[in-house]
């Protein structure tokens, strides 16, 4: 575009869209760097705090490390990337006798669980405040992202408390004979970081299913009921399917972060048989000497995840093609 | 009784070796712009081959030279009026009280101290290699000193100002890091044992033909916690097989060692961190890989009612992982005198003391005794076996600066215990 939305097109058949202007007196004329100006900030928003740390990354894993001070020597060359560190990293997770691919495969099991217990969990919440919380809609929003406002961690710490052996958790658990002991949650529980993680990640989940079920025109549904659909059918057919963007866009919100996530394991578990990758890329970049094997288990679990955030946004593009057909 | 000691579990993860848990992303922002800074020509000059230096070992004693552009201050200097002493140490690593004393000692020159802390060594030699910070005093461990006498970070010492280095053992005046003390005091030392709690643990693990043996009992499954400090934890593993060279390259013991962690792993699915002086009173664990130091605050962190006298912790007599850290004084300090009286001042007796009262670290000085400490009611005597005896020293194990290459070897041993197996 090169007008302003107060720009009429003119009807003159030979001219392309580009080739328009307004005519003197026509509007308000605008100059042609005026509404791509507005993307600026945003760009160098995703340059700065994108583009070039994604780079240093890259640098970084095809790079060396100084053998005096421990630290990642970037190559800025890519004609002179050093390959050795990735190739071995990948024979760690792929090849023979390849012992990373456990916590490879544990974290995808982690968050899989985790972000499929957040759609059960929100989904009924969402849906209720979206069609039933009347008035109440507001105050129950706020109390859905209430735990924002206490940081992640104080949060995980309070389970902490919560969890340990003579915790409120199991003196309840014990008091109500649900079990006849204490329930080892924090001796490297892969359930208890499963929950963490769900704890930890539903309120990203709840907003945007929220927002997709509000959208949701009520008059849809009264048309289903009043084509004869009974009630599980209509959701079934009509609100479901009408929601699925919002599942996905929750989906990938939760799981993105999960996928990095390393605090959860440290404080509710912290053995290795619950390691995700997360943990992995902690201890690599905060190790001496290891800070570039960290950036290739970042690269590759970024390929990885390249994935599924393809299929979203083809998902997505798909849904507003079909909507504006 | 209640710690002196303010730290809590938010108040910045809790030890100083508790190096760990920052955020992924601050960490490669760090790095990147580490990189950067080294891509701008600032910075120490990087050599990428091999370190170059010495290895310090027992029987290999290192005597580093004294270079023409840094050499010690001269005799009787007067201190420097109105000085800010900076001191940057470890988080939690001196009692503030310890400072405050040192300037109402030396009030009549104006001086005040200023205390800044670093969380793991990586940050503290890249704000020092920046060459933008004039700190004075610096509190590193045994194996950086290679890297910062060779790049000339710290000034060789004039023994005229630190008469109290008498004061310490006999064998860390003439420590085989540092030949004739030329650039490092001795700080505090420590060794590295097993800490356990009676109430929950019945076998007497000191009495067990092999106690390391402990940490792969089915029965404590969940309970177990060993230190997520690589060389600490793959050490215990070789003093276990009875390998006393904890700085090995060789990969029969690697191998021999990353099998044995990869059983503990399946045996009792151990939690590995550095908060034993947090779950082992809090019970969230039973048996701990501890540090001595550690065991002796671990006191003051039980829940209300806990009874500091179920806590045992053994050392082996022989052998015993042991270390110790460092008080030097940094080349960009402004205040090179009065850092020599701050050095002298740490070493004496009664202030060491009332800094050990809240650090829980032992300093080393001929003077201190597990009778005493627990006469002055710092140590429960249950605990004494935590107090680093001069014998237990000399016997010791140090866990040194490793070759690269061995280093890296290490690593990968550890990478595979923390991936899970």
């Amino acid at each position: 575009m090169t007008c302003g939305p107060s720009s009429r097109p003119v009807a003159e058949p030979a001219a392309s869209p580009r080739e328009r202007r307004p005519r003197r007196g026509e509007g308000v004329w605008y100059p042609r760097w005026f509404w791509p100006l507005f993307a600026t900030p945003g760009i160098i928003w995703l340059a700065v705090l994108f583009v070039v740390p994604f780079y240093v990354v890259l640098s970084i894993a095809f790079g060396t490390f100084d053998q005096i001070f421990r630290n990642p020597v970037p190559i800025w060359n890519p004609a002179q990337w050093y390959t050795g560190t990735f190739g071995k990293v990948i024979g760690q997770i792929f090849g023979r006798g390849a012992f990373l691919s456990a916590p490879f495969v544990r974290t995808f099991v982690y968050v899989a669980a985790a972000s499929a217990l957040c759609i059960l969990i929100s989904y009924p919440v969402s849906y209720y405040v979206a069609r039933y919380a009347g008035r109440r809609k507001g105050i129950l929003l706020v109390l859905l992202i209430a735990p924002f406002w206490i940081s992640y961690m104080m949060r995980m710490l309070a389970w902490v408390n919560l969890l340990q052996g003579d915790g409120l958790v199991n003196r309840s658990l014990t008091s109500l004979h649900l079990v006849a002991r204490p329930v080892d949650w924090l001796g490297g529980n892969a359930l208890t970081v499963i929950l963490g993680l769900v704890y930890g990640y539903i309120p990203y989940m709840i907003l945007p299913l929220f927002a997709g079920l509000d959208r949701i025109d009520p008059n849809l549904l009264e048309a289903s009921r009043d084509l004869g659909a009974s009630r599980v059918r209509t959701f079934l057919r009509v609100t479901l399917p009408m929601s699925k963007q919002a599942i996905l866009a929750g989906m990938v919100i939760v799981s993105l972060p999960m996928f990095g996530d390393y605090f959860t394991n440290d404080l509710l578990s912290g053995a290795p048989r619950t390691s995700m990758i997360g943990n992995l890329i902690d201890d690599a970049v905060t190790t001496p000497g290891q800070g570039t094997n960290g950036a290739v288990l970042v690269l590759i679990l970024m390929i990885i995840l390249i994935l599924p955030m393809f299929y979203y946004v083809y998902s997505t593009a798909k849904a507003t093609k079909e909507r504006a057909a | 009784m209640r710690h002196p000691r303010e730290r809590g579990i938010l108040s910045g993860p809790l030890s100083r070796r508790d190096f760990i848990k920052r955020s992924a992303g601050t960490a490669f922002a760090l790095s990147g712009a580490a990189a950067i800074l080294e891509a701008c020509g600032k910075g120490t000059p990087i050599t990428p081959t091999s370190t170059g230096f010495p290895l310090a070992r027992p029987n290999q004693p290192v005597k580093w030279p004294i270079f023409g552009d840094n050499v010690p201050i001269a005799d009787g200097l007067p201190p420097e009026q109105n000085a800010t002493l900076k001191v940057y140490n470890w988080s939690d690593y001196i009692y503030k009280k310890v400072l405050k004393d040192f300037q109402r000692k030396y009030r009549q020159y104006g001086v005040k101290t200023e205390l800044s802390t670093f969380n793991n060594t990586d940050e503290a030699l890249a704000k020092i290699r920046s060459g933008q910070v004039d700190f004075d005093i610096f509190f590193p461990t045994v194996d950086l000193l290679g890297k910062l006498i060779e790049f000339k970070f710290i000034r060789p010492l004039n023994h005229t100002y630190i008469p109290n280095i008498q004061n310490v053992w006999s064998e860390l005046q003439d420590p085989f890091y540092d030949q004739g003390w030329q650039y490092t005091v001795p700080y505090v030392v420590y060794t590295t044992g097993i800490a356990w709690r009676t109430d929950h643990v019945k076998d007497d693990i000191s009495a067990m033909p092999n106690p390391y043996d402990i940490f792969w009992n089915t029965t404590y499954k969940g309970k177990v916690e060993v230190l997520d400090d690589y060389r600490e934890t793959m050490s215990m593993v070789l003093l276990r097989n009875q390998i006393y060279d904890v700085n090995t390259g060789n990969p029969k013991h690697l191998a021999l060692v990353k099998d044995q962690l990869l059983q503990l792993a399946q045996a009792t699915n151990p939690i590995v961190n550095v908060q034993d002086y947090v779950d082992l009173p809090e019970a969230k664990t039973w048996i701990n890989e501890a540090w001595s130091g550690d065991m002796v605050n671990a006191q003051y962190y039980g829940p209300k009612g806990f009874d500091p006298g179920v806590i045992r912790y053994w050392a082996q007599p022989v052998h015993a992982p042991v270390n110790n850290d460092l008080i030097v004084i940094l080349k960009a300090g402004k205040n090179p005198v009065m850092s020599h009286l701050f050095l002298n001042y740490m070493l004496d007796f009664n202030n060491s003391m009332e800094n050990f009262s809240w650090v829980g670290y032992q300093p080393p000085q001929t003077a201190v005794t597990a009778d005493l400490l627990v006469k002055q009611q710092l140590i429960p005597p249950n605990l004494k076996t935590a107090v680093v005896d001069e014998s237990i020293w000399k016997t010791g194990a140090r866990e040194l600066e490793l070759s690269p290459s061995v280093d890296s070897a290490w690593h990968d041993v550890w990478t595979q215990f923390k991936a899970g197996g």
